[in-house]
């Protein structure tokens, strides 16, 4: 029987590289549209379910599963940025209570469709590395799809393409001078967020149980990842995803998946509460 | 005591640009001083260190002989120094009165939790909107008031406290000849009466020649010249 | 002129009276424990309000000292063997003190992340009361977890109707005081506060203070109201704690109108009685609570009592230069306006 150590390490690793994925997509709604956006984690749920719903059907693969996912998850971004994100970016009460609101509204559907107990995915046969270590298909599936749309993100950003994204992050009236399309730039963003956060969940559903609530811990890790990495380097979201996710790992393997859920939750807060500079000042401040 | 406020090597810079160097200044008890500079001099950020919404990067303020480099905004204004904003923020729910009431309320202790001496502050507040010209629309919304009012608004909120000292942000830029007229008559008339001094930062030379005694001029983060008028 | 206030206040009078009539017409025991639960998260919702809509503070963590409450209620009688009187005193105390903790957290916030901040701190509350079990001294029973702790009461079997009129005196109590305290002095600068942070802030206002005085006000209210409901169900649960109760006590208030008191009050009456009297089990109501804020955003910002006051506006032609009903005197002055 291989050291539990290594194992943890690897299902760590393979967990918060795609995990990465989602924190870049909180990063990028962060930075570009300005506002916190509570109901990240029920686009991840929505993937891990949209890869389950494809697996009933003998369609077992996340890397099928992931294009699906995204694509209803940019339908669904779009509309929610365009119809609700969008008009209430500035107001204090609307934007985080209406996500939140979407969130559970996600939540509960879930729960009445699928039930609130834990579904799982055929993972199919694992390879066997040194030592008895075990190298989950789909974890390695999933880490090099985070990396490749990862540095794909990295790629867009820095060029041409980007262009609009960083400017709207810098300063918003210049963009909109410019004759940019600033809201739909905005939506649009909000959209593609919300695909990749549905990607991760779709590529990381093999991983265990699927459940109506999975959402909550990714949510809280992007936003840990994105107040401390920042929302320049999309490196440095990759790297932190990846503490993150072997800390959560080691945790859930040492004490229980709970406290990992909690240690997330208190990481929160002591962020909060020592305010680094990472914070960004959401838009506006009227009500 | 001969100075009332003083600014000992002011500096300030945001990133990589430096806005204000070096700056030292004083203004004595009861002198109108008026600060003067174009666009991009360094004069709001002044204002802002002055008035305790930025911190300085180096130098200290001193008022009454006192301290208070690192004294917030509020601290600031019950030791009687207020400020007015040139971009006034008003309270949408509240209404003029009640505005004006909330700077009342604050001034020397009144800080009651719950009910509270509010035949008090009846009185004061209807002498501060009688001052300002806003009796008449006391129980307006504050959100539904003209530039005028809301810069006539800013001047009952900063003389609730009885201040020693003014710091007035561009106060008169963009108003009417009537409401600049009342204002500038205002002004002098708390100056005068009640020894207040300010400091009126604005770049408008006629309007500082008018209502100051001294002016500084500060260019590129420093001041380069100061007159007597 | 209309008189505005005696108009709603007519309302007031007429509802409450509607209530206290209500049980003469011998209705079924469970709508009487709905109306009871009802009253009791009305007065939960108009605690929010305190914190959320008087003075701003946006909290997704309210359920934090109603269920902090509910718990010391239920461990100091049960393992503890306090009498109940002094373990609901001690139980809203520490609803205070909670409040004063969480406010002191919050205060350097911005809007969003004092949302986030309060729901991370009510999560923690929550994880804890699910994963933790209590041991009591004698019977050798583990208490906590989903199951929860019972409260040992004075009573064996309360009758519905006591149950009914003591909720709702409660909720009267407890809704006069928090009305009161909104339209004090301290409520109107947390009304400042609430608007403008920075003109508050210019006017001598010590803004961290005042945030603080407001969470420490709000969670003693919703810590009372915890009390009374564990008192009423007989057993706090992690539920108490759960983020859909702090989602509930938002909704409440954004439908009833932020600001208001009386609105969330009438708001959470009206959307308790209705889902739960008609049975709805509680993932749906979760989810038609979740339906109901969006749609209330999107189509009536104000809430009940701000869209009824535009609607009175609008019909009583203009409502803005409305003098208080306060005798004072009057100052002529001049100036133009």
């Amino acid at each position: 029987m291989a050291s539990p150590l290594p194992q943890v390490l690897l299902d760590g690793l393979f967990a918060g590289g795609t995990y990465a994925l989602m924190a870049a997509g909180m990063a990028l709604i962060l930075g570009v549209v300005k506002v916190i956006n509570l109901s990240h984690g029920a686009f991840f749920t929505l993937g891990a379910y949209v890869a389950y719903a494809l697996a009933e059907r003998g369609v077992g693969t996340p890397i099928a599963a992931a294009p699906l996912a995204a694509v209803i998850a940019f339908a669904f971004g779009v509309f929610l940025g365009k119809s609700f994100v969008n008009p209430a970016r500035s107001h204090p009460f609307a934007l985080p209570v209406g996500t939140l609101a979407c969130a559970l509204l996600f939540e509960q559907a879930a729960q009445m469709v699928w039930g609130p107990h834990p579904l799982s995915i055929e993972a199919g046969a694992p390879w066997i590395g040194p030592g008895g270590l075990v190298i989950r298909r789909w974890g390695v599936i999933a880490f090099l799809s985070s990396a490749a749309l990862l540095g794909g993100l990295k790629w867009v950003l820095s060029a041409r393409p980007g262009l609009p994204l960083r400017l709207i992050a810098e300063d918003e009236e210049i963009a909109g001078s410019l004759g940019m399309d600033v809201e739909a730039i905005r939506y649009l963003t909000f959209g593609g967020a919300c695909a990749m956060a549905a990607a991760a969940g779709a590529l990381l559903s093999p991983s265990g149980a699927v459940t109506p609530t999975m959402g909550r811990a990714p949510l809280l890790l992007s936003l840990v990842v994105v107040i401390v990495a920042g929302m320049d380097s999309v490196a440095a979201i990759f790297l932190l995803s990846i503490g993150l996710g072997i800390f959560g790992n080691a945790c859930a393997w040492l004490l229980s998946p709970q406290w990992s859920y909690v240690a997330l939750l208190a990481a929160v807060c002591l962020l909060l509460s020592a305010r680094p500079a990472g914070i960004v000042v959401t838009a506006g401040r009227r009500d | 005591m001969n100075t009332l406020l003083t600014a000992d090597r002011i500096t300030k810079s945001f990133g990589a640009t430096q806005v204000l160097s070096g700056i030292t200044l004083s203004v004595a008890p009861g002198e109108p001083v008026g600060l003067f500079g174009p666009n991009g001099s360094g004069k709001t950020t002044l204002a802002n260190i002055l008035s305790g919404l930025l911190l300085p990067d180096a130098g200290t303020v001193r008022f009454d002989g006192k301290e208070i480099t690192r004294l917030p905004l509020d601290a600031r204004y019950r030791l009687g120094i207020a400020r007015t904003f040139q971009i006034p923020h008003p309270y949408p729910a509240l209404s003029v009165r009640e505005a004006v009431r909330v700077a009342l309320a604050v001034d020397a202790g009144k800080r009651k939790e719950g009910g509270g001496r509010r035949e008090d502050e009846e009185g004061p507040a209807e002498g501060l909107l009688a001052r300002t010209g806003l009796f008449n629309q006391r129980f307006v919304p504050c959100a539904k008031l003209s530039q005028g009012c809301l810069r006539r608004l800013e001047f009952a909120r900063t003389l609730a406290c009885r201040p020693k000292l003014l710091i007035l942000d561009e106060v008169f830029s963009a108003l009417s000849a009537a409401d600049e007229g009342d204002l500038m008559a205002l002004l002098r008339a708390v100056n005068r009466d009640e020894g207040t001094a300010f400091l009126l930062v604005s770049h408008n030379p006629p309007l500082l020649k008018a209502l100051c005694r001294r002016i500084l001029v500060l260019e590129e983060g420093r001041i380069v010249r100061e007159r007597t008028v | 002129m209309r008189n505005a206030a005696s108009f709603r206040e007519g309302w007031l009078a007429a509802g409450i009276g509607l209530l206290l009539l209500f049980p003469l017409s011998s209705p079924d025991a469970f709508f009487l424990d709905v109306f009871t639960t009802g009253f009791l998260l009305a007065a939960f919702a108009a605690s929010w309000d305190v914190v959320g809509g008087v003075s701003g503070q946006i909290t997704l963590g309210h359920a934090l000292p109603f269920g902090a409450a509910a718990y010391a209620c239920a461990l100091l009688t049960t393992l503890a063997g306090w009498p109940l009187p002094l373990a609901v005193a001690a139980a809203v105390l520490l609803a205070a003190a909670v409040g004063a903790g969480i406010g002191a957290l919050s205060a350097p916030l911005a809007g969003p992340f004092v949302a986030l901040l309060t729901l991370a701190l009510g999560e923690i509350a929550h994880e804890a009361a699910v994963g933790h079990t209590f041991f009591s001294g004698p019977g050798g029973y583990a208490w906590g977890g989903e199951g929860g702790i019972p409260v040992a009461l004075p009573w064996r079997d309360a009758s519905p109707f006591s149950s009914y009129y003591a909720a709702l005196a409660f909720l009267c109590l407890a809704s006069f005081g928090m009305l009161r305290f909104s339209r004090s002095g301290a409520g109107l600068i947390l009304r400042a506060v609430a608007g403008s942070p920075i003109t508050a802030q210019a006017s001598g206002v010590p803004i961290a203070r005042f945030k603080r005085l407001a969470f420490t006000v709000g969670s003693a209210f919703a810590g009372a109201a915890g009390a009374g409901f564990v008192l009423h169900v007989g057993r706090a649960t992690a539920t108490d704690l759960s983020l859909e109760l702090s989602f509930q006590a938002a909704t409440f208030a954004a439908v009833g109108g932020r600001g208001t008191i009386v609105g969330p009050v009438v708001a959470a009456l009206v959307l308790h009685v209705l889902f739960q009297g008609l049975s709805l089990p509680p993932s749906a109501r979760v989810l038609l609570y979740a339906l109901t804020l969006l749609v209330t955003l999107r189509f009536f910002p104000g809430g009940v009592v701000g869209t009824a006051r535009d609607l009175a506006s609008r019909l009583g032609g203009k409502e803005a230069a409305r003098p208080p009903r306060r005798r004072g005197r009057n100052n002529p002055g001049e100036g133009t306006p």
